[in-house]
């Protein structure tokens, strides 16, 4: 940056400007701000690497140092993560729901964002007024009312379970897709594919193309956000929950808190937060070969974007 | 998640409304009619299905009736035979009688506006820092701010559990100045640095996105003309940042009126807010209308928020 | 080549395809006047009507909703047999015993209280093979054919070595127990920690313990609403734990109120076997089955002596017992019945109580005078211990009639939000 050109234009300038506290250089970086950035940085970290070591206790506190072991990941024949069953199968819930959900909301969201940026006119607005709308509303109220939906008006389908759950995240989790590709398509503009189109290609070729990949970076985006925010889901999963196997591990979290929990619990979030930046490591990386040579998009305008 | 047709919008990077109108004008000639609106179609279906008919089904249930037995929800799904009974109920617990639903709804606005404002302190010094001072620091920075998304709500929140406990390591550092405090019985101070914790990041990036896009040259401006850094804070920084400031509050306040899972774990029933009351009325047998008029008055309450934020991006992304 | 669809014409063919389908049969369902309706819930017709409600001084004997399976029904090979039941309410390793003596395999659906666990039942969120009701769901259960009749040819256990009271001439809410098998029986009392709190102060405090403001912060009350006003109820000299009067339920929700608005206290229903243990209270309500298994949940190096327990011996305390039951749902209701008779053998039952569970199972073999010295319950626990008299005196709850059921969960939603 241009920090260090401001700093010499700054010796230049007088520092009446502002009360002097005896400071030589007014415009030189703020302890202040730099110290709450770290305190909050901290913060923001250390619980969750606190709760992760904890895994790794050898009594059954998770606020009390009793020793290192492996007994919560291996050793204890019931409850540890390798011997109880259960923990296993939340964690297998919440990558099936995440992946089911990316495949469906991602295409459905693109789809509505290609042609939400084209079509023009009243219905377009409507449509586009309710997607809005789904993007903003609190989870808690789309929860609910999905829960009085497939308990009350489509029990009969059995829809109970994993489906439910897909269909609500779905639901909750097409507008962020929608926003994330409406953005980048706002930045194309459609000279590509009439270019494309003059040279002889069909609107479907056009579009697969010429279009797809021009959007590539801002549909990987969205493939790492719906992912990231549904495997984490809790208020619709919990309450479209059937039985046990349909629990994803942010359920059998809020359970365990709420009963006897043990380290393993910790074992089990340790294992998907790992999950969870594997895949956004490989999502990163893939988003930086995909938009080589593209501009606009960095690091920095993406993470603004989410 | 924050304000992106917002920020994309001041990019600059569109290459300006007539041409665009233009192309797709000239386009519509290449492309029947039904085209670009099939791809809107199936996201809209669903959204009509999953969406729009749920809230109907609320409001079947909330002015239906209930099955004596065991109390279930008998949803009326014909408005003519729809009765306003238990909603009244509902409503007349927030105010008349016992009022026994007036305490958690006040304490819900309580929380929701201390925990959006300290976000927005704590944010907006973070998101500053990182916009003009982070230097070579700032990936890493930004990395560790981006992280909370991708670590599960709930276990950021059972870590802070774990933490509070009574012999917990909380207490251990508070015990060098007074004596241990039991963080967990009921107390506003943790359920709101909870809710904190958990939504202040939807506060920083946009603020961060805000601040890192306003023109160096206006502060440069500033600084030449004798001003300042609190001055220009004030009449430059502080006024371009302003939409985002809103639309991160409304961001981070909206899922706060919702919530009950912060205060399942960190507090009691004595700091429970109206997500709780909905999440009991929900999870018990027996009280499916008044679950279903809850969450209409929860609807209610958060409309006016929702449909600021919308008309704000609608105009943010008008201008594009 | 273009087709001139207008957009109208669209949309509303697709919205009317969409909508007609699953919402057809509730519509036509719907298409009388509601409350004529009675059939809700578990979604079949009531075969039955209107069952009387149980109590000690009337039995009912449950009228058969349908024919028990045949008894020489195949046991379902390689199921999965689906339990639904409390949080940590059965031994893990006899679990895995019943899953490797029939070579199937359990999943273990759990409710943190019974309202919720219904409540997932009843709307058919849960299909479970098996089912752990309190007795005062069990007459609405079965009215609703929720739940089907056993075959006592299928759990011989039943007969030889649970108390005979409970097949012959069988507990008051299911005489002959035709439904039902008993799980295990607790007293309802006061836990405490024996390192803060004397033993002849609990005893001279009795339900006082729960609201000495010398304890505040460190009180834990159960997330049940029949068991925490019940008990309220009893400290405010109220004997009958299913009475309407309003003053009576008024009482006591104030009572509740002032534990967790003046005493910092809370209501949860882990307290006294997974917290007390752990020090983060100090007196809790208890049932007799957590204070005894609350003995596993202690740090290394604590002995069980800190665990102690208060229960009334010269007046009417709260005693009941849980049930095993087998939902019409069922996918394997001949591995139920094994499941049942398992949990029922003296091997396995007595493995999961004196192990792990701590809830004393209702069995001839198992008595209540050697719990002690056999070193399954701990000595200071004496009160702890049920025995088979205790029911004659003690104080039941029985299934309360909609208006007064209405009065309760009014009192306890005011409770939950802080009053």
């Amino acid at each position: 940056m241009s920090d260090t050109v401001l700093d010499r234009v700054a010796e230049g300038v007088s520092s009446k400007a502002t009360p002097s506290r005896g400071l030589r250089n007014p415009w030189r970086k703020p302890w202040g701000l730099r110290l709450v950035t770290i305190g909050y940085l901290a913060w923001s970290v250390l619980p969750v690497v606190i709760a992760v070591i904890f895994s790794f206790n050898s009594g059954r506190s998770r606020s009390t140092w009793q020793g290192f072991s492996l007994r919560w990941w291996t050793q204890d024949p019931f409850n540890s993560l390798f011997n109880d069953p259960s923990l296993r199968a939340a964690m297998f819930q919440s990558l099936k729901l995440s992946l089911l959900t990316v495949l469906i909301a991602v295409p459905l969201g693109t789809a509505f964002a290609i042609g939400i940026d084209r079509w023009h006119g009243r219905p377009a607005r409507g449509s586009n007024f309710l997607m809005l709308l789904s993007f903003v509303v609190p989870e808690m109220i789309l929860g609910v009312s999905l829960f009085l939906l497939f308990t009350q008006l489509l029990q009969g389908l059995g829809l109970s379970g994993t489906p439910a759950q897909i269909l609500g995240l779905v639901t909750f989790q097409m507008s962020y897709a929608v926003v994330i590709v409406r953005a980048r398509m706002l930045s194309i503009g459609p000279e590509y594919e009439e270019a494309a189109m003059d040279l002889g290609a069909t609107p479907g070729r056009s579009i697969r193309r010429v279009l797809l990949p021009l959007l590539a970076p801002a549909i990987l985006a969205s493939v790492a956000v719906v992912f990231a925010d549904s495997i984490d889901n809790f208020v619709i999963v919990r309450y479209l929950s059937g039985s046990a196997d349909s629990e994803p591990l942010s359920v059998k979290i809020y359970s365990a808190a709420r009963g006897s929990p043990t380290p393993a619990v910790n074992a089990a979030a340790t294992v998907m937060l790992l999950a969870t930046v594997g895949a956004v490591v490989v999502g990163y990386l893939l988003y930086r070969a995909f938009s080589k040579g593209q501009r606009g998009d960095d690091v920095t305008s993406i993470a603004s974007q989410v | 998640m924050a304000g992106a047709e917002a920020t994309t919008s001041t990019t600059g990077e569109r290459r300006g409304a007539g041409r665009a109108d233009e192309a797709a004008g000239r386009s519509g000639a290449w492309f029947p009619r039904w085209y670009w609106p099939s791809f809107t179609v199936p996201g809209t279906a669903w959204l009509l299905v999953l969406f729009v008919l749920p809230f109907y089904t609320v409001m079947s249930v909330a002015f239906g009736t209930v099955d004596p037995l065991f109390r279930t929800p008998l949803p009326v799904y014909q408005p003519w035979w729809w009765s306003f009974d238990t909603f009244g109920e509902t409503l007349r617990k927030f105010y008349a009688g016992d009022a026994i639903y007036q305490e958690p709804l006040l304490r819900t606005f309580l929380y929701v506006i201390s925990a959006s404002l300290l976000c927005l302190v704590i944010g907006y010094a973070v998101a500053y820092y990182t916009a003009r001072y982070a230097g070579r620091f700032r990936i890493v920075i930004l990395i560790t701010l981006v992280a909370p998304f991708f670590i599960s709500y709930l276990m950021r929140i059972y870590a802070w559990q774990s933490l509070l406990q009574p012999d917990g390591y909380i207490n251990d550092v508070w015990g060098l100045v007074g004596d241990p405090v039991t963080w967990l019985a009921g107390r506003p101070v943790t359920v709101i640095l909870g809710l904190v914790y958990g939504y202040i990041p939807f506060m920083i990036l946009p603020l961060y996105g805000s601040l890192d896009r306003i023109d160096q040259s206006m502060l440069e401006a500033g600084r030449d003309l004798g001003a300042g850094p609190w001055q220009t804070f004030r009449r430059v920084t502080l006024p371009m940042s302003k939409p985002a400031i809103l639309a991160g509050l409304v961001i981070v306040s909206l899922p706060m009126f919702g919530d009950y899972y912060t205060n399942d774990l960190l507090g009691s029933e004595r700091t429970s807010m109206l997500g709780n009351v909905i999440d009991d009325a929900v999870s018990q047998s027996g009280r499916g209308p008044e679950a279903g008029s809850l969450t209409i008055v929860l609807m209610l309450i958060v409309v006016i928020p929702m449909i600021y934020y919308l008309r704000e991006t609608r105009r943010a992304a008008g201008h594009a | 080549m273009e087709r001139r669809w207008s957009r109208r014409q669209f949309l509303g063919r697709a919205a009317g395809g969409a909508l007609a389908v699953p919402s057809l049969a509730a519509i036509l369902a719907a298409c009388q006047k509601p409350g004529t309706d009675t059939s809700g819930g578990g979604g079949a017709e009531a075969t039955t009507g209107p069952i009387p409600i149980a109590t000690p001084e009337n039995p009912v004997e449950l009228p058969l909703n349908g024919e028990p399976i045949a008894t020489d029904t195949p046991i379902e090979a390689g199921a999965t047999l689906q339990v639904y039941n409390w949080i940590d309410y059965m031994y893990k390793k006899t679990l895995k015993a019943f899953e490797e003596e029939y070579d199937v395999t359990i999943e273990w659906t759990t409710f943190n209280n019974m309202e919720e666990g219904v409540q997932k039942l009843v709307a058919g969120q849960v299909q479970p093979d098996v089912f752990f009701p309190t007795t005062d769901y069990i007459s609405r259960l079965v009215e609703r054919d929720l739940i089907q009749p056993l075959n006592h040819e299928l759990i011989p256990n039943l007969g030889s070595v649970v108390w005979p009271s409970f097949t012959d001439p069988g507990p008051f809410y299911d005489l002959g127990a035709r439904y039902t098998v008993p799980y295990t029986i607790y007293t309802t009392g006061v836990a405490y920690r024996r390192d803060r709190v004397d033993d002849a102060d609990a005893v001279a405090q009795a339900y006082d313990l729960l609201w000495n403001p010398e304890y505040a912060g460190e009180i834990a009350y159960y997330d049940s609403y029949r068991d925490a006003i019940g008990m309220a109820l009893i400290r405010n000299g109220v004997t009958d734990t299913n009475t309407n009067d309003p003053a009576a339920i008024d009482a006591a929700k104030e009572s509740i109120l002032e534990i967790v608005n003046d005493l910092d206290g809370q209501i949860r229903i882990n307290g006294t076997y997974a917290k007390l243990p752990e020090g983060e209270f100090t007196v809790s309500q208890s049932w007799s089955g957590d204070i005894v298994g609350a003995q596993w949940y202690l740090p290394k190096g604590t002995s069980w002596d800190v665990l102690g327990y208060w229960y009334p011996d010269d007046e009417p305390g709260m005693i009941g017992n849980d049930t095993i039951v087998i939902p019409t749902t069922a996918q394997n209701p001949r591995l139920a019945h094994e499941f049942l008779n398992f949990f029922l053998s003296e091997e396995h039952g007595t493995e999961n109580f004196a192990s792990w569970n701590g809830y004393q199972p209702p069995f001839t073999s198992l008595e209540p005078a050697n719990l002690i010295d056999e070193g399954i319950v701990p000595p200071a626990l004496d009160r702890a211990v049920v025995t088979e008299n205790m029911f004659t005196t003690g104080l039941i709850q029985s299934q309360l009639p909609p208006e007064d059921d209405k009065l309760w969960l009014d009192a306890w939603a005011e409770i939950q939000t802080g009053g």
